[in-house]
């Protein structure tokens, strides 16, 4: 039976977008890529809905089937794509119990923390929303509460990667795409977030240098902006150094 | 060895393990972990679960926490559990993940944070937060109407056109079930626009019977007492309003 190519519409500024493009180039899943750029607001369009009601990216179309949600289509790919080694998504019962665990988790932990703190630190203008401080102050305190159970319970043992597995999982590859986000932070506010987590970042670089260039290539795009908001900054700095101060009084309220 | 359930019935994914084990004949041992008397943060029960939530589970030497994984290996480990609850077919299965994932920062997170920053805050000892439950009003009603208008189309009963229950509706509907702390005018307002969703919860909680009516027990109880609390407050503020310009005149 010959079935239509998979479409994966995808912004690769989204960090789960970026999770399942990887995923689908390391396991030589063929597919099309179909850009749906959020700060353009393709996300809204009527073509998209129909693809994707809740107007969210990543979602896919695999002949008459469409899906939404990263880890769902994770999980759907693994299933529904031969060859794909097994400890992407482990059959073992327990073993994928375990996976599914850690994918919970990050929905309401190190995805909330990382993207409220980027989103009302660096990227809310560039997405039309202000930024405000004592959001970021709550998901700063979520973040550090999600760094450090995964510095101490989710990197147990002598594994490189989650749950003391010896290769990475879809689960390794969601969350660290998670925290490469903190890559536009400018830098001395990400080493001091990151720093203290010394098995967080052995693993970013394990998972990075498992998954590459595929990695790096879908990434790239990341840098990019960094770069420009490190120009943006600046220039703020210089302009606003009064109001950034009574920021830090808000913070502390 | 019996499978051992870790749970406090008022957290609403504790209720939702709860009532599968009990709808699917599962044999098992309910711990009580009161999240009130805080148990949950105790050295014995962080060595079943170092993240210090519940629900968790320990089935012989494995143990797991986070709900809809459990929901899933129990629905894999246990025979006997009928399919439709997480079919096998690759498709149907893909859906239940992708609205079980929706479900965490979106149901969960505008339903949770509404009852606690309305109702339940006071109870745990923390203060109402009112810009906190205004925002969380506001992802509970979107939740609302996506449930009404895209994870419940169709002719099916239940999520994603099903004609039997999954651990997505369960899941789903136990969430909801919170609402009931809420006074009779905030729930109606709230819940009363969503016709397809109170049917839902109705067909759900049929198909589930007498367990669900059971594990909700304590919900319903809470519910009581709140309100008892809510007209004393209100006579009590009516009295002081009496008395007030009484006073003021002295």
């Amino acid at each position: 039976m010959m079935m239509e190519k998979l479409k994966v519409y995808a912004d690769r500024m989204s960090q789960p977008s970026r999770a399942v493009l990887i995923f689908c180039r390391l396991n030589g899943i063929g597919f099309v890529e179909i850009k749906v750029d959020i700060s353009k607001g393709h996300h809204l369009s009527s073509e998209f809905t129909e693809v994707n009601p809740l107007q969210k990216v990543p979602a896919i179309v695999h002949g008459s089937f469409n899906l939404s949600e990263s880890h769902a289509i994770l999980v759907y790919l693994n299933s529904a794509f031969p060859g794909i080694a097994d400890h992407w998504y482990p059959s073992d019962i327990f073993r994928r119990a375990k996976i599914n665990s850690v994918m919970d988790w990050h929905h309401s932990n190190l995805r909330n923390g990382a993207v409220s703190y980027v989103i009302n630190t660096v990227l809310g203008p560039a997405t039309g929303r202000t930024l405000n401080p004592k959001t970021a102050a709550e998901a700063e305190k979520v973040l550090f509460s999600s760094l450090s159970n995964l510095e101490d319970i989710w990197l147990y043992g002598d594994g490189r990667f989650l749950l003391g597995g010896s290769q990475p999982s879809i689960a390794d590859l969601s969350m660290v795409c998670e925290l490469m986000q903190l890559e536009v932070l400018d830098e001395k506010d990400r080493s001091r977030i990151l720093s203290p987590y010394k098995k967080v970042l052995q693993w970013i670089d394990d998972t990075r240098a498992s998954t590459n260039p595929h990695f790096e290539e879908v990434h790239n795009i990341l840098y990019r902006a960094k770069k420009k908001f490190e120009q943006q900054c600046s220039r703020i700095a210089e302009t606003q150094t009064k109001p950034s101060d009574k920021i830090g009084g808000h913070s502390k309220m | 060895m019996k499978l051992k359930v870790y749970a406090d019935r008022m957290s609403q994914p504790s209720r939702a393990i709860l009532i599968f084990c009990k709808v699917n004949g599962i044999d098992f041992e309910e711990i009580k972990v009161e999240l009130s008397k805080r148990q949950h943060l105790s050295p014995e029960f962080r060595a079943i679960n170092p993240l210090g939530q519940v629900p968790a589970i320990v089935d012989g030497r494995f143990k797991l926490f986070e709900s809809h994984a459990i929901l899933i290996y129990l629905a894999s480990a246990f025979p006997g559990v009928a399919d439709h609850w997480y079919p096998a077919d690759l498709s149907r299965r893909a859906r239940i993940h992708s609205v079980l994932d929706w479900h965490h920062q979106n149901l969960r997170r505008g339903a949770a944070g509404f009852v606690l920053n309305t109702v339940l805050a006071p109870l745990l000892g923390l203060p109402l937060n009112q810009q906190a439950a205004a925002e969380a009003e506001k992802i509970l009603i979107s939740s609302l109407t996506k449930l009404e208008n895209i994870w419940l189309k169709g002719n099916g009963k239940y999520l994603l056109g099903g004609l039997r229950p999954s651990i997505a509706d369960l899941s789903l509907v136990c969430e909801i079930m919170q609402l009931e702390l809420l006074n009779g005018k905030d729930r109606d307002r709230i819940l009363g626009p969503h016709k397809k969703v109170l049917q839902w919860i109705e067909s759900t909680r049929n198909a589930t019977r007498p367990h669900f009516d059971e594990v909700h027990k304590i919900l319903y109880m809470l519910k009581t007492k709140l309100s008892e609390q809510q007209s004393n407050q209100a006579d009590s503020v009516m009295e002081s309003r009496i008395r007030t310009p009484l006073t003021s005149k002295m």
